[in-house]
């Protein structure tokens, strides 16, 4: 191919391909993204410039007058000791509550979407969790887990199997499993009503065709329903990992990260350091440090569940 | 699609299921109608009078009309622009997969990754430049970053549509904003009631934000009458369940009211794949 | 889509109309030429407001615009985001946790000499100042301790409270003996007995030890591997479970009130719950068991109230910290919250059963490490309780507690 020799027709085509209508429709198709992309700017941009510029200064979030300090806050955050201890809790509640809420939130959409006697209700018994402030629901959940003999599921254990107490908030392990116990009651409800909403989307001919097929419900779960969710897979296991990932409210409610460092999480790292302490400078570049992680993390299970996806469909 | 019956076991299943998901709403319910005492006796027994002392002395103390009137306001407004801005850029991400879009795809799931904590400060100055601290307008200006939360599920879910739809409405000659307008929305109801009503839930209840942005009496949010029970040493129980009763009510009715809306949307076969 | 197009339209008119009703209630310039002073408090509304009613009624001219925040970190975070940006409220509450933040971003008034601190008790007015300057007015102090119920011990053929810690390991062993639980203390924040034996360790090295170990003359295992060894008894000694970590302070009360429990850490905040949950337990208060038989209590004197350097109305805050530092203002604090006051010319009116708590402040028998360290109390705070806990379930030793927080205090 002449690159040269065709050039003349080249710019007279471009010239006409920017008049032409197809490129109009694009450009106002483009607009569509102006709104979304000044709530970017205003709300997200420029405050995180400035977070990053506080990251690398000796701001207290008091005073106005700040001096560069370069990567000391930096430094200083990878030689916390306690910083590791909430690195892994905030690991474990995040995969352990995608994974799990997933697994129990297709079957339960799927049965959702089921006609039975009192659906109404039900759907939103299971939405209920997502409602309240969590600090109401720390306290109810403290009662419900109390480690004594008087806590509603040591009663409950005593009075059936005539077990001892068991102490669920008071032993490190037991307490991230309660931890992550209760995520789970208060986000499977509504991550089943989103994939409620996707199969919506699937068309009933589908199981119309399969069943004339003879398939059964089982196959025509794993071979129509599964695939067809894919993409509420990817939405609701992103979503469920960005917010496990910045978790604070409920460990901080239920247990205050303890016992020990056992529920400790990032964010209340972030936010102890920044605003009871002082140390918006070293609260900011944990911030940053932080985001790079879970971008790295996000965008791995990104490109896992794209995968997933091409696979399934 | 087959007309399913109604199954009387998976009736039972699912409503004993809800009844366990339910139990810390009882308990939180039950004890607004009880004396302290009796709270403390027995925390599960129903209340063995009618009780009521708890609503009237919320009653009595809290401006709750002026501050339901507020947090209506707020997260109506709010609702509506965050589900027009979300669900506008995922159109036209769906359509438009250039290079401006694919970075800004990126840039938005980075959007989503920033810690709340890690940016009050300098969201609060730029409130404070834009003379919106103090004020409901401020408020929704700040649950307006809502709205790439609503385009995330909203673009997943469009991905989820058989694409030819909107092919042959634009071979027809249906301009961007007619298929946006005629098409998309109407195919996406399902998912913009799901999102409205989450994000819905989020604004009614979320305290952070009106609590470190608003500080006059008249422009508080309901939540905030909440956390008024929580004092220095101590938190007012009673009045905190009690009002975080009245709170959820409306909500409650909300999302009952809604979520019959997400039910019926391609089941009747407005679109053929 | 009609449906979307119709709930679109209802909530736009909706909002439209309550934009109207919402403007109309927001006029900022306050009506009748009134003057707004600011005031952003950490007390619930429930406790302030029939103060501010008495005092709008006494200053026709001034009207409080009230806004609260839960402590603390709320409080803190709302507090310091307004402040740097110049937003912050005329008058507003000075607590440890931003104290020195506070003075040295020039954030608050130099109260020193005015006329209405002249009430204040010394050892008051000197918890809220710094380098002999005060920022802080407060008019009120705490002390905790040991709550029991009377009937309880009377039934174990128990008449007289120990005074010593070893007793009391030996009562609650009896206790524990006769079938009862005998003492629950939470351990969620720094436990209340700790607090106690530390400030009486300090007491019994002569005070000031917390200025040596910050001065680095001495170390924190100086002060606390004793007090830290005495408490973990509780454990080693089986009177007490490890359950306490993941206890509440109201679930601690909640056992108490029904009788599941002999002996609880208590603080005066407990007392009005109490009374309305149980009015008929028979309840005594104790100062905390030590080795050498003098009893000591956790306390400390309550927040002050500061104001704001770049106020506009200055005349009338101090118009506002003259009532509430009143007589008659103390007096409706003191009945409104069963605070005990500590101002000159009120005798505070308590429940009978704070008096044990009352003496041991007029005695200045109380400690509270926060309030004792002069910076990074958050910071310590967070490793204290992390270790402490620990400690409870034997994964720590109380030279490890004691060495965390030397660490921490070298590293901030």
């Amino acid at each position: 191919m002449t690159v040269l020799g065709r050039r003349a027709p080249a710019v007279t085509g471009a010239l006409s391909w920017l008049m032409s209508p197809k490129r109009l429709e694009g450009l106002r198709l483009q607009a569509f993204m102006v709104p979304i992309g000044v709530v970017f700017a205003v709300l997200f941009a420029i405050p995180l410039a400035q977070s990053l510029y506080f990251s690398v200064t000796d701001f207290n979030g008091y005073s106005t007058k700040v001096n560069f300090v370069g990567l000391e806050n930096y430094r200083k955050i990878f030689t916390d000791p306690s910083m590791l201890a909430g690195l892994g809790f905030t690991l474990l509640y995040a995969i352990g509550t995608t994974v799990i809420v997933t697994v129990l939130a297709i079957p339960l959409a799927v049965l959702l979407n089921r006609r039975f006697f009192g659906r109404n209700v039900v759907r939103a018994v299971f939405f209920f969790p997502a409602i309240p402030s969590i600090a109401i629901l720390g306290l109810v959940w403290a009662f419900i887990l109390s480690p004594l003999g008087s806590g509603a599921i040591n009663w409950l254990l005593d009075a059936v199997g005539g077990f001892g107490p068991v102490p669920w908030l008071s032993d490190g392990t037991l307490a991230q499993l309660s931890v992550i116990m209760v995520a789970v009651w208060s986000s499977t409800g509504w991550h089943a009503i989103l994939y409620l909403a996707y199969l919506q989307a699937i068309p009933g001919d589908y199981y119309e065709a399969a069943r004339v097929d003879g398939a059964s419900a089982r196959q025509a779960f794993f071979r129509i329903t599964l695939p067809l969710l894919a993409p509420a897979v990817t939405v609701s296991s992103l979503l469920l990992m960005t917010g496990g990932l910045k978790v604070y409210d409920l460990p901080y409610t239920l247990t205050k990260g303890g016992p020990g460092y056992a529920t400790f999480t990032i964010t209340q790292s972030i936010i102890q350091s920044g605003i009871a302490q002082a140390k918006f400078g070293q609260a900011s570049a944990l911030a940053v440090v932080f985001m790079l992680v879970v971008g790295a993390i996000v965008a791995l299970q990104l490109v896992l569940s794209r995968r997933l996806e091409g696979r399934l469909s | 699609m087959r007309k399913q019956r109604s199954s009387p076991i998976l009736s039972l299943v699912m409503i004993l299921a809800a009844a366990v998901v339910g139990v810390p709403f009882y308990y939180i319910v039950v004890n607004t109608f009880k004396t302290q005492r009796e709270t403390s006796a027995s925390p599960l027994a129903p209340p063995t009078s009618l009780y009521l002392d708890n609503y009237v002395r919320v009653f009595e103390n809290t401006p709750i009309l002026q501050s339901f009137l507020n947090t209506v306001y707020v997260t109506a407004v709010s609702i509506v622009i965050m589900l027009v801005i979300g669900s506008m850029a995922a159109y036209a991400m769906l359509l438009r997969t250039n290079l401006i879009n694919r970075v800004a795809g990126v840039l938005l799931v980075i959007a989503f990754l920033v810690p709340g904590q890690a940016t009050l400060i300098p969201v609060y100055r730029i409130l404070v430049e834009l003379q919106l601290v103090d004020s409901l307008e401020g408020l929704i200006m700040l649950y307006t970053a809502g709205s790439i939360f609503c385009y995330f599920l909203i673009q997943g879910y469009l991905r989820s549509l058989p694409i030819s739809i909107f092919e042959a409405a634009r071979i027809d000659g249906a301009g961007p904003w007619q298929i946006y307008w005629r098409i998309v929305l109407p195919l996406i109801r399902p998912i913009l009631i799901t999102v409205g009503v989450f994000q819905t839930m989020w604004i009614w209840n979320d305290f952070i934000t009106p609590n470190v942005f608003i500080s006059s009496p008249d422009k508080q949010t309901l939540v905030l009458q909440v956390y008024k029970a929580v004092g220095e040493y101590s938190v007012d129980w009673p009045a905190f369940m009690t009002l975080s009763v009245i709170v959820l009510i409306p909500v409650v009715i909300f999302f009952i009211v809604m979520q019959r809306h997400i039910v019926n949307g391609l089941l009747q076969g407005s679109v053929k794949g | 889509m009609s449906l979307l197009r119709r709930s679109v339209a209802t909530l736009a008119a909706a909002a439209a109309v309550l934009a109207g009703t919402a403007g109309c209630g927001s006029g900022s310039e306050g009506g009748g030429g009134k003057t707004k002073l600011s005031f952003f408090s950490w007390e619930n509304e429930q406790t302030m407001k029939p103060l501010i009613d008495a005092f709008e009624k006494q200053n026709p001219g001034i009207d409080i615009e009230f806004s609260t925040a839960p402590p603390v970190a709320e409080y803190i975070s709302t507090l310091q985001t307004r402040l740097v940006s110049g937003t912050a409220a005329d008058v507003f509450v000075i607590a440890a946790e931003n104290k020195t933040n506070l003075v040295q971003g020039g954030f608050v008034k130099d109260l020193t000499g005015k006329p209405f601190m002249a009430n204040m008790s010394k050892f008051n007015t000197e918890a809220w100042s710094v380098d002999g300057k005060a920022y802080g007015m407060s008019i009120s102090s705490w002390s905790a301790g040991i709550l029991y119920n009377k009937d309880v011990l009377a039934k174990a053929g128990v008449t007289e409270f120990p005074t010593k810690w070893d007793d009391f390991i030996a009562l609650c062993q009896k206790l524990k003996a006769a079938g009862t639980t005998p003492y629950y203390e939470s351990a969620t924040g720094l436990p209340l007995s700790i607090a106690a034996l530390v400030g009486h360790e300090n007491a019994r090295q002569g005070g000031g030890v917390d200025a040596q170990i910050f001065a680095g003359q001495k170390k924190f295992g100086d002060l606390w591997t004793g007090p830290l060894t005495t408490y973990n008894q509780l454990f080693t000694s089986g009177v007490m479970t490890k359950d306490v970590v993941g206890l509440k302070g109201e679930q601690i009360v909640d056992e108490f009130t029904n009788g599941r429990v002999a002996m609880i850490a208590a603080g005066p905040w407990d007392v009005p719950t109490l009374r309305q949950k149980a009015p008929d337990l028979n309840l005594v208060f104790a100062g905390v068991p030590t080795p050498d038989g003098k009893p000591f209590w956790a306390g400390a004197a309550s927040p002050g109230w500061a104001i704001n350097a770049k106020t506009q109305h200055e005349k009338e805050a101090e118009a506002f910290l003259t009532y509430l530092g009143s007589k008659e203002a103390v007096t409706l604090f003191n009945k409104e919250t069963a605070a005990m006051t500590t101002t000159s010319d009120v005798t505070p009116v308590v429940d009978k059963v704070l008096e044990p708590n009352l003496q041991a402040l007029k005695e200045g028998a109380f400690y509270l490490p926060q309030i004792a360290w002069p910076r990074v109390q958050d910071a310590l705070n967070t490793e204290m309780v992390a270790q402490i806990q620990l400690m409870i379930q034997g994964q720590a030793k109380p030279e490890d507690v004691a060495a965390a927080l030397d660490n921490r205090l070298k590293s901030s």
